[in-house]
């Protein structure tokens, strides 16, 4: 059966090609942007790991530009911010950070340990940042008032750095990189399940966290300030933190912005293109499912005598609704299967990187279905008309 | 001919609706999202008032330092521009402002966030604002440091209401300026003359900016006329050449240029260090991705044409018969498939009106002034040609290859 329907295509193939062609292109669409859309849901559903109800973050422009503009009377001065900005009536905590939740700006490290080239978001935070973003330790211990004394700079690290890093081994005390003798020591103290800074859609990653200890000329502070405020803390509180830091340091300037604002920005810059890729994917597909329709429509009604013949030889009604169908189907299937020969390269030569498997998976599963769904959709009609053709009337046709 | 062909190609579009409408609806959706997309790239790079002489102006809008092993990828900074950059050959005046920066007020126990801009005097001649009230302020503000702003109408509003604001005091990043001048709003990603609050860089409270080679101002050079914009892009190579850096061992390279907004666009995106601007790299970067965007639906159109000359055949064998040329034939197709484009072109920028006027009203990019200009018109009668004869032509030359004989008697292809 599939034989004699593979032979009826291949005979009718240069119709066919192009309307292959169009189920390959298709399937490619469909592909992407359910790949896309499933990446941003399934990193959507993955634990945040810290609290951003009720944390402000205060950007400090120091009016420099550049890292080697950098001053240890900045630290100092970074740190009476701190100092004053925890003293504001309304304020629960403050706390320093280099980057700030929920914002693009991010630094990264690259390094070689044990010979494994790794890569990992640095992030250096104030003795307070955990207390101040809830960080929930998951094996030791997160930042204390004594490594502020340390010798060496603690680093509470994420799950997938300790995986990258450590393997299986125990990570505590351990040295994060081997670094210039002159440079402090990165030495392990706790590891969480997830810091995920960049907010709940963006890519996941290694990440550390590094403390800053005050007075150390060798730990730059960051420019944010976070604090954590009393739930329902108004404008005026806003006003008043900002006042005090003016005064503290006149040459700077100073923004704050509630988490809860950068979340919603993130969330917006990040949805924005896959919503508007879903919208032209929509349009596309649809176009392609009218034009579907009325394409196999047409060359139904030139393949009225073929349907006639089939009738008066015995087949049923049925019979011949099935063959339009399955005729459809068969073109779909070689159209995806062209779809997929290309599509799979991608895990082949290892560029899907951070969408993963089960993703990718899904993307191609979603999009198979989607175009066995559309085609047979738009066949559906067609093959009813097939079927409701009277065997004489369909004889006589030309 | 062409008449003829036109009025052929009308009643072949009459006599099978749907077919029409399927095709309708996919050469408008298609223009649609095109047309979209090239009123958004024009909005950003055409020229749009204030930048109404922006074909004789010409930018310095990114600028890096590289040495051996770092890099700096910023803006010009202020000491490159007002000591090295002045008195290009051929540019009849030049204005220096920084990027704008965000600055929170607080009026009346509300908070209000704006953009605030330091420019020098000339900023207001080389750029044509219109004032809705008072005026710019002037290089001596700028030099003596007064503290007086022109804003922006959005700004008045959330500042004053509806009432006038002229010589009203308003408070922004902890220091008070004098309101001179209104300007209407200007879009956001207009680079040069966007901001809510522009006030004279004399009253930085700061001054280590003056002192940044790489930091975050810009400059606009207008030329005396068009002609003089290939020398001035040199001689600004020139002087990025010949800025002496204050530590060799650590940056020893500027780079930049004086460019027009699409080749600062090139430059961000096609190099890593600003080092070359490449516009037709990026040129043909958007027509390659407009082509491949287009290539499915055209596939679809293709493909709905092939089926629909099937039921013509009768008319093509006639035509073969009493000797029309392949060519002909050919011609007359991708004119009727031209004029379906076309009148889908039509309806597509209806559409496009529409949803960029709702992008304007959604308050996702600040100040959104996004239009179907006359240039976005252009475009859309030139992609509508390609398209129709991207999507017209396999059909066509199937249509002037079929056998006389075959084609009256109506049999396939």
């Amino acid at each position: 059966m599939i034989r004699h329907l593979l032979k009826l295509v291949w005979n009718r193939k240069r119709s066919n090609a192009l309307l292959l062609l169009e189920i390959f292109c298709s399937f490619l669409v469909v592909f992407g942007v359910a790949t896309s859309a499933l990446f941003v849901w399934s990193n959507y559903r993955r634990p945040l790991g810290f609290e951003w109800k009720d944390v402000w973050s205060v950007s400090i422009d120091t009016k420099v530009v550049g890292d080697d503009a950098w001053t240890p009377q900045q630290n100092e001065l970074i740190e009476r911010l701190i100092a004053e900005a925890r003293s504001v009536p309304g304020v629960v905590g403050a706390a320093g950070i280099d980057n700030t939740p929920f914002g693009f700006e991010t630094n990264n490290a690259g390094w070689t340990s044990d010979g494994k080239r790794l890569r990992s978001e640095a992030v250096d935070a104030t003795l307070e940042v955990p207390t101040v973003l809830g960080l929930q330790v998951a094996a030791g211990r997160l930042f204390e008032p004594a490594d502020n004394a340390a010798p060496w700079r603690a680093v509470v690290i994420n799950r997938a750095l300790a995986r990258a890093r450590f393997g299986a081994d125990d990570p505590l005390g351990k040295r994060l990189r081997e670094r210039d003798p002159s440079e402090p020591e990165e030495r392990v103290v706790g590891v969480v399940d997830e810091f995920r800074r960049g907010g709940e859609l963006a890519l996941p990653g290694n990440l550390f966290l590094r403390l800053t200890r005050p007075g150390q000329p060798s730990d730059r502070s960051g420019r944010r300030i976070l604090v954590r405020v009393e739930p329902g803390a108004t404008v005026a509180i806003e006003e008043r933190l900002v006042r005090r830091l003016q005064a503290v340091a006149p040459d700077w300037s100073f923004e704050v912005q509630p988490l809860s604002r950068l979340r919603a920005s993130a969330f917006r810059l990040w949805i924005t293109p896959v919503a508007v890729g879903a919208i032209v994917a929509f349009f596309l597909l649809s176009m392609v499912a009218l034009g579907l329709l009325g394409v196999l429509w047409q060359n139904l009604l030139r393949r009225t005598g073929e349907m006639g013949l089939r009738r008066a030889t015995g087949a049923s009604a049925l019979d011949v609704q099935r063959q339009v169908l399955l005729e459809q189907a068969l073109l779909t299937t070689l159209g995806v299967l062209l779809g997929l020969a290309l599509v799979l390269q991608l895990p082949l030569f290892g560029w899907i990187g951070w969408i993963g498997k089960p993703v990718f998976a899904g993307g191609v599963l979603l999009a198979i279905v989607a175009l066995y769904a559309l085609t047979l959709l738009c066949s559906f009609y067609p093959s009813l008309m097939a079927r409701r053709m009277e065997p004489a009337e369909a004889l006589r046709y030309e | 001919m062409l008449q003829s062909y036109f009025k052929l190609a009308v009643k072949v579009l009459l006599r099978r609706k749907f077919f029409t409408f399927i095709s309708l609806f996919a050469v408008s959706a298609t223009l649609l999202v095109l047309l979209v997309a090239a009123a958004m790239l024009d909005g950003v790079f055409g020229p749009r008032a204030p930048e109404i002489r922006s074909d004789r102006t010409l930018g310095a809008y990114l600028m890096s330092m590289s040495g051996p092993d770092r890099t700096r990828t910023a803006f010009p900074g202020f000491a490159f521009l007002d000591q090295q950059a002045r008195n290009l050959p051929g540019v009849e005046r030049m204005t220096v402002f920084s990027v704008p920066s965000s600055v929170a007020s607080y009026p009346d126990g509300r908070k209000v966030s704006s953009f605030l801009k330091r420019t020098d005097g000339d900023y207001w001649k080389v750029l044509d604002f219109t004032f809705l009230e008072g005026g710019p302020y002037s290089a001596e503000d700028d030099v003596s440091g007064n503290s007086v702003a022109v804003i922006n109408a959005t700004t008045r509003r959330r500042f004053f209401g509806e009432a006038s604001a002229l010589g009203k005091t308003l408070e922004a990043d902890g220091q008070s300026f004098r309101v001179v001048g209104v300007v209407p709003d200007v879009p956001f990603v207009r680079v040069a003359p966007f901001a809510d609050i522009w006030v004279p860089i004399g009253t930085a409270r700061t001054s280590g900016f003056r002192h940044d080679l790489v930091g975050e101002y810009m400059a606009l050079f207008l030329a005396s006329d068009r002609s003089a914009l290939p020398g001035i892009r040199a001689a600004f190579q020139e002087r990025l050449r010949n800025t002496p850096l204050p530590d060799p061992k650590m940056y020893d390279t500027l780079h930049g240029g004086a460019d027009s907004l699409f080749d600062s666009a090139a430059r961000i995106l096609l190099t890593d260090r600003f080092e070359d601007s490449r516009p037709e790299r990026l040129r043909a970067l958007l027509l390659g991705l407009a082509v491949a965007f287009m290539l499915l639906p055209a596939l679809n159109l293709a493909n709905i044409n092939l089926s629909r000359i099937l039921e013509r055949s009768s008319e093509i064998g006639v035509r073969k018969a009493f000797g029309a040329s392949a060519r002909t034939l050919v011609g007359q197709f991708l004119v009727e498939n031209v004029v379906l484009t076309l009148v889908g072109a039509a309806l597509g920028l209806v559409f496009a009106a529409a949803t960029l006027a709702a992008i304007n009203r959604s308050g996702l990019i600040p100040y959104a002034q996004f239009t179907v200009s006359l240039r976005v018109f252009a475009w859309a009668v030139g992609m509508a040609l390609f398209f129709g004869i991207l999507s017209g032509v396999l059909p066509a030359w199937r249509m002037s290859r079929m056998h006389a004989v075959q084609a009256l008697r109506g049999s396939s292809l």
